[in-house]
């Protein structure tokens, strides 16, 4: 498994190779865009949490402003209620009966009023709604608020919530709105005290109906910091939860930062009214952040889309602009090996169309360059051949003459004209005016008088024969092809034997080719020799006769001028003799 | 185009990937949603344990876990308070709070519902175990401590008392009775008559007190351990005509004690914390649910009332639940 693995790793990384175009751009743009959406993320993400937490502020205190309000205009009432009942106590005493008509009227009306209560100042009820068995053990007059009432009756005071006590076994949590009043009895001023207590139900109401996000809630501290209201009151009172209270006593309203708890929270702090009540909001800052996860989880969505997408954009565009490069590199791979005959159909963008173009024109010149050196190099060859067929050996000519002035010291004219008619023959077709191609009539006449003239020189050493298809004189052929053949057929076949040798020449046809057949009784060619003979150059025999045109040269001219089919055939038997075959077009020029 | 492919599967395997854990974020969000907590109180009826009930709602309102709340009847029913928790254990409970019946015999249980990974949180009266580790209640012996300097302070240095005990073999019984002894002991005029057990039935409380009465004409005082005993104790005064004569210190504050502690027939209390015990108990069992390390001992606190101190503003908020007002469960029907 590991192993595969590797071997994947391996071919991905070199699929991946760094050094490619295309894949320069495309980490080049992946890297670039990858910037880019990080930036954009990022300054994104900023914005939204910033302005989330300036909105998550702004509301919680619009919400706080509402509750603050409901809750001014809820004591007011209150105040209300406690007004009604102090100017029915100041008006008269007679109408008590009305008055507790108008406590009972409230009491069905407001199902948040526990307890209306009148006492006088010595600690006696008045009236109360509802009345009850008055618990004897609890004397009013010994309670502070009622001495600071006493003493003040015109104030009011808010107790925070504590248990009622006014009536035997009945023990509810309440909050208490108590006031002071001066009637006169018989003239004289008496102070009565009013207390309406209110159960939570009204306020839990304004505090629970707004939202603060899932977790955030309201509590409200009256002005020592005790707990008046909270959603989790009998926590608090049990001590499993506290909250920071004092803080936010000390606290101007407004918004605050507070770590109480040890979470991140917002504190914002509003005055209730006369109360002295403070509304506090507690918002958490992670519900922000769990927004802002969700938020951050969709940027990431988000920008992994994009970075695929841009990812795949960027390869396919890159592969578009490397593709006709990688066309033009695989085909000048082809032109590395030497293949010319290429032309790049590219169709990419405007700079690789140019490229391509240029490249094919240069591979164009290159090709007309390279044919041009060749026919050249054919040319020179050509003509240097030519340069050694019209070459005459001194040495033959001086032979020849020495031989012509021999025979006329000896008085023999008739030889003399022979030979120097012979060489008149063999000079004229030589030459044959510049001529590179003759009949082979006129071939066998050269092959002729070159034979006379050396079957003079060796004095008759040999004998030869010309047997040729008649038909086939007037076809042409590449001019002194066979005289070296003889040359050679001379000097290393017949001359080094002791008998007469004898040299065959034939011309016949063979399917579309004339054959040229040179042979000989000589003594033959050893096949090591052989093998050498159309290779080498014909330097190993310089013979004082020598035309100086090896075997090889007549091969590759026969060859360069009719095509690689044509040439010689040496077949050779030691003691027996030599053929020399000589192949040409039929048909030749 | 292999590298078409390659990258293409990358890509795909991203976008996957987001899926997948999206989905698991919501399914892990889900599970939580279910956790569910079986409550099983000694006896779900009486006042002590209500209030318990309303810390554990207050603590399974706030962590987001469904709250099931059980109890027999009558404290002495072990048997069915067995037979509870293996109800619990049946139907998959994620933990379970309990206020054992006693001490010995929910122990098989209980160790059943650890082995099936059920957290066991025992509040208010523990087990004999190790291997339940957490437990949230009154300190009872110092609870012990206090009810007798409860004793010295309204009755004297010197006199004669009984105590009235409920379940012997009960662990908060023998602790409150370890704790009173101690601080009895420092004081060598007070002679301890007798000690009786109600068995945690105020009937068989009244009744005890009553042939107690007979028997030590003389005796200054009757120290309950529980708030049946003190209750029954103060029922018996009562009709026996010894207001006054025959002081009751005693434990608990069941609105009937509250009533007898105003009317001067129990001289003092000492009272607990049942809000915080049924609330604790709830947040340690999700705390162990979610494999966070949790205290072995929490010691919710008491303290002593008597009829001044306990409208106390620090004490009211002990002696009377906290309701918003609509409903008072301090009043008896």
């Amino acid at each position: 498994m590991s192993g595969k693995a590797i071997g994947l790793l391996k071919r991905i990384h070199i699929r991946l190779k760094l050094n490619s175009i295309q894949n320069v751009i495309t980490l080049s743009f992946t890297s670039v865009m990858l910037l880019a959406m990080l930036i954009v993320s990022i300054s994104l993400y900023h914005l939204f949490s910033d302005s989330a937490e300036r909105n998550a502020v702004t509301s919680t205190q619009q919400i706080i402003d509402q509750v603050s309000l409901n809750l001014n205009s809820y004591i007011a009432e209150m105040m209300e209620i406690s007004d009604i009942i102090r100017s029915n106590l100041r008006s008269d005493t007679h109408e008590k009966d009305n008055l507790s008509d108008i406590l009972n009227v409230t009491a069905k009306i407001r199902k948040d009023i526990v307890t209306v209560i009148v006492y006088t100042q010595k600690g006696d009820v008045i009236i109360s709604n509802p009345t009850g068995a008055y618990n004897n053990s609890f004397e009013v007059i010994t309670q502070d608020w009622f001495i600071e009432l006493l003493n003040n009756p015109d104030g009011f005071i808010f107790l925070s919530p504590h248990v009622q006590r006014f009536f035997e076994d009945s023990h509810p949590w309440v909050v208490s709105l108590c006031r002071g009043v001066t009637c006169y009895e018989n003239e004289e001023p008496v102070v009565l005290v009013t207390v309406v207590d209110m159960n939570f139900s009204t306020i839990e109401q304004m505090c629970n109906n707004v939202s603060l996000g899932k977790r955030g809630y309201i509590y409200i501290i009256d002005e020592y910091g005790n707990m008046v209201y909270h959603p989790q009151q009998q926590m608090i009172y049990a001590g499993l939860k506290t909250e920071n209270a004092i803080d936010a006593l000390t606290r101007e309203p407004g918004s605050y930062f507070d770590d109480h708890t040890g979470e991140k929270r917002i504190m914002t702090v509003k005055d209730v009214g006369h109360s002295g009540w403070k509304i506090v909001g507690i918002s958490y800052v992670d519900e922000l952040v769990a927004n802002r996860k969700y938020f951050n989880g969709f940027i990431l969505l988000i920008t992994l889309f994009a970075i695929a997408f841009e990812i795949l954009a960027s390869f396919f565009i890159s592969a578009k602009i490397s593709r006709p490069i990688k066309l033009l590199e695989t085909q000048m791979k082809r032109l590395e090996t030497g293949d010319f005959d290429i032309s790049v159909e590219v169709k990419g963008e405007g700079e690789v169309k140019q490229l391509s173009k240029a490249f094919n024109i240069m591979v164009a010149r290159i090709k007309m360059l390279m044919e041009q050196i060749i026919t050249e190099q054919e040319e020179k060859r050509k003509s240097e051949l030519k340069a050694l067929q019209a070459q005459i050996n001194p040495h033959f000519l001086y032979n020849t003459l020495d031989s012509i002035i021999w025979m006329n010291e000896n008085e023999n004219y008739e030889g003399v004209s022979v030979m120097v008619a012979a060489l008149a023959r063999l000079f004229r077709i030589s030459l044959s005016r510049g001529n590179e191609i003759i009949s082979i009539g006129d071939e066998l006449e050269h092959v002729k008088s070159y034979l006379t003239i050396q079957k003079v020189r060796y004095g008759d050493k040999f004998d030869y024969s010309i047997d040729a298809d008649s038909t086939l004189l007037s076809r042409k052929t590449l001019k002194l092809i066979l005289q070296p053949i003889i040359e050679n057929a001379i000097h290393h076949g017949v001359s080094p034997l002791n008998e007469k040798g004898i040299i065959k020449i034939s011309v016949s046809s063979e399917s579309d080719k004339i054959l040229f057949q040179v042979s000989d009784n000589g003594y033959g060619i050893t096949p090591e020799i052989l093998s050498e003979l159309l290779v080498q150059e014909s330097t190993s025999y310089h013979g004082s006769d020598s035309s100086g045109v090896g075997l090889k040269n007549v091969n590759e001219r026969i060859k360069l001028c009719y095509g690689e089919e044509y040439g010689l055939e040496i077949l050779s038997e030691v003691d027996v003799g030599t053929t020399v075959n000589i192949r040409i077009p039929y048909n030749g020029l | 185009m292999r590298l078409i492919k390659n990258i293409s599967c990358i890509t795909a395997l991203l976008i996957l990937i987001t899926f997948i854990s999206g989905c698991l974020g919501n399914s892990i969000m889900k599970s939580e949603d279910q956790i569910h907590i079986e409550v099983i109180v000694k006896n779900r009826i009486a006042p002590f344990w209500t209030v318990v009930e309303m810390g554990a709602i207050a603590a399974g309102r706030e962590f987001g876990v469904n709250i099931h709340f059980d109890g027999p009847t009558d404290e002495k029913d072990i048997e069915e308070q067995i037979n509870m928790v293996q109800r619990a254990i049946d139907l998959k409970a994620d933990a379970i709070v309990l206020a054992a019946c006693d001490s010995e015999e929910l122990v098989d249980i209980a160790h059943e519902a650890l082995s099936k990974k059920i957290p066991v949180i025992t509040i208010d009266s523990g087990i004999n175990s190790q291997k339940v580790k957490s437990f949230i209640g009154t300190d009872n012996v110092g609870a012990g401590e206090k009810l007798g300097q409860a004793l010295v302070n309204k009755v004297g240095d010197s006199c004669k008392i009984v105590v009235m005990s409920f379940v012997k073999g009960a662990a908060s019984c023998d602790q409150r009775e370890e704790g009173l002894f101690k601080t009895l002991d420092m004081y060598e005029d007070i002679q301890i008559v007798d000690i009786i057990y109600c068995n945690s039935d105020v009937d068989t409380a009244e009744n005890l007190t009553v042939e107690i009465i007979e028997k030590y004409s003389d005796i200054d005082a009757i120290v309950g351990l529980n708030a049946y005993g003190t209750t029954g104790a103060a029922k018996a005064i009562i009709e026996q005509n010894k207001v006054g004569t025959i002081k009751i210190i005693g434990f608990d504050s069941t609105p009937e004690e509250v009533r007898y502690l105003e009317r001067d027939i129990i001289q003092s209390l000492v009272v607990q914390n049942p809000f915080s015990m049924g609330y604790l108990g709830v947040k340690y069992a999700f705390d162990a649910i979610k494999n966070e390390k949790i205290p072995n001992i929490v010691d919710t606190g008491s303290t002593v009332i008597d009829k001044d101190s306990m409208f106390y503003i620090e004490n009211q908020k002990l002696v009377f639940p906290f309701t918003d007002g609509l409903s008072d469960p301090t009043v008896i029907p």
